[in-house]
């Protein structure tokens, strides 16, 4: 009884049969195979969940250990962060939860950023008139850790990394915050303004001795004096340097090293 | 290129004491104490606001670690308190003046006052006279006055001004050591409230807290 050899009509509705068998057979795999990554990927989740959960302390007091979960969970491709905003296409299960991590540690390690976020700005926009809206990200974590160290809980203790993550969380709101790097130190602004490109170099060259002045920048960077004394004028109007009319010639100086440049202990 | 001795770069900032009092040697100034730009008034007005925000905390903090009550600026000048010795950065007295008008205007919270009567204020203002500087504002004095003769349950007893402010028995009080005219000044708000009432003539003047 060989069928695949029948000449005639039936062969025709075999085929059909056939293919239809192909596609249901195919289906079936497929709902499997997606049954299973289901399957892992919950199972995935609560063993994430467990860990966080066994380790959310850990998580909030110990910056190193934070740095390094956020680092883990990066190289799985989460966002842990982000995670609130992406809800879809994270939760595609059907749940209808917000972010994982509001989920899995009731909030807290989002909020922790969200809360540092807060801190930054408060300590941003309490230092503008000092520095410009510019402020080291070392002189803003000591400010933060000596300040405030009472609103989140008496520990606080933060990394770099923490308040970068905390600076790009701020970033959905549009507002003017973000990280930029002059010379090998990471600055955070928060003032919308764009530096041009002498006044970025002439921050750079501050770096260095803490100061600059007008006649230092036409031997060392070659430059015009009215384009030196601009560029300082510049800086100065947008109080990113300070003054000092007593050294002979002016010196303009990093606010930035009000609290680093002295070398004497606190 | 510019020279960089002047650079405060390794050099403590603390070192800067004439020691007479031990409160001196252990006066740990902040950290924009050793700002160079510090000492010369800035032109930006924003900056300019932070900065008179700063000294007036300078001088305040510097005031009270010394008990110092009032301050002549001629005289207060090349002391550590304008004249940072290390940077080699002074206030001009010009710019002290500015410092302390700004502390005297509501701006600066009223944290000092030009001393004398009405009309020399103003000459006390011109030339860089006598100050109050007010770490304490006499109504805060006045309280703590109250608080020490409360704890030491001296209410209903008369108290010459001599042993609120100099005797041994307030020795450990913030206010020990202050001038009669300030104590005058802080007793005449309590008076003013109802509580204390002050008696005697000119020099041997009494008050009493009820």
């Amino acid at each position: 009884m060989d069928r695949r050899r029948t000449p005639g009509l039936s062969s025709l509705t075999t085929s059909r049969l056939q293919t239809h068998h192909y596609t249901a057979h195919g289906t079936a795999l497929r709902t499997r195979n997606a049954e299973t990554l289901q399957t892992q990927l919950s199972v995935f989740q609560s063993l994430l969940h467990n860990f966080a959960l066994t380790h959310s302390k850990d998580i909030r007091a110990n910056p190193e250990f934070r740095a390094e979960f956020a680092r883990m969970c990066s190289a799985l491709n989460i966002d842990f962060l982000a995670s609130s905003y992406h809800r879809d296409s994270r939760d595609a299960g059907g749940k209808d939860a917000g972010s994982i991590w509001t989920q899995l540690l009731g909030g807290s390690v989002n909020d922790f950023y969200f809360n540092l976020g807060v801190l930054i700005v408060e300590e941003c926009r309490a230092t503008r008139a000092e520095n410009g809206g510019l402020i080291s990200l070392a002189d803003l974590r000591t400010r933060i850790q000596k300040g405030r160290s009472g609103i989140l809980g008496a520990s606080l203790s933060v990394s770099d990394d923490d308040i970068k993550r905390a600076v790009h969380s701020l970033a959905p709101l549009g507002s003017c915050f973000s990280i930029m790097n002059i010379g090998h130190r990471s600055l955070i602004r928060s003032v919308p303004k764009e530096l041009n490109t002498d006044q970025s170099t002439v921050l750079e060259a501050i770096q260095l001795l803490g100061y600059i002045t007008v006649s230092m920048l036409q031997v060392n960077l070659a430059w015009e004096r009215p384009r030196a004394h601009a560029v300082v004028e510049d800086l100065m109007a947008d109080s990113l340097v300070w003054v000092d009319c007593q050294a002979g010639e002016n010196e303009y100086w990093s606010p930035a090293f009000i609290s680093g440049g002295g070398g004497g202990g606190v | 290129m510019t020279s960089i001795s002047s650079l405060p770069a390794s050099s403590a900032p603390s070192t800067t004491t004439t020691t007479t009092t031990t409160a001196q040697d252990t006066y740990i100034f902040s950290p924009i104490y050793s700002f160079p730009p510090f000492f010369t008034l800035q032109p930006n007005p924003i900056t300019r606001s932070s900065q008179l925000q700063s000294w007036s905390a300078h001088i305040q903090s510097y005031c009270r670690a010394h008990r110092l009550f009032s301050i002549s600026l001629i005289d207060a000048l090349p002391t550590p308190l304008f004249t940072n010795a290390t940077l080699s950065r002074a206030l001009s007295l010009r710019d002290a003046k500015a410092v302390v008008h700004w502390m005297s205007t509501k701006d600066g919270g009223n944290r000092a006052e030009w001393t004398g009567r009405k009309g020399d204020v103003e000459a006390a203002e011109t030339e860089g006279g006598r100050a109050w500087i007010y770490w304490r504002r006499p109504e805060e004095w006045a309280q703590v006055i109250e608080d020490w003769v409360d704890r030491t349950g001296q209410r209903g007893t008369v108290l010459t001004l001599y042993e609120v402010t100099e005797s041994d028995a307030t020795r450990r009080e913030e206010f020990w050591g202050m001038e009669g005219e300030l104590l005058q000044r802080c007793l005449g708000v309590c008076v003013k409230k109802g509580k204390a009432q002050i008696f005697g003539g000119e020099g041997s003047e009494g008050v009493k807290f009820f």
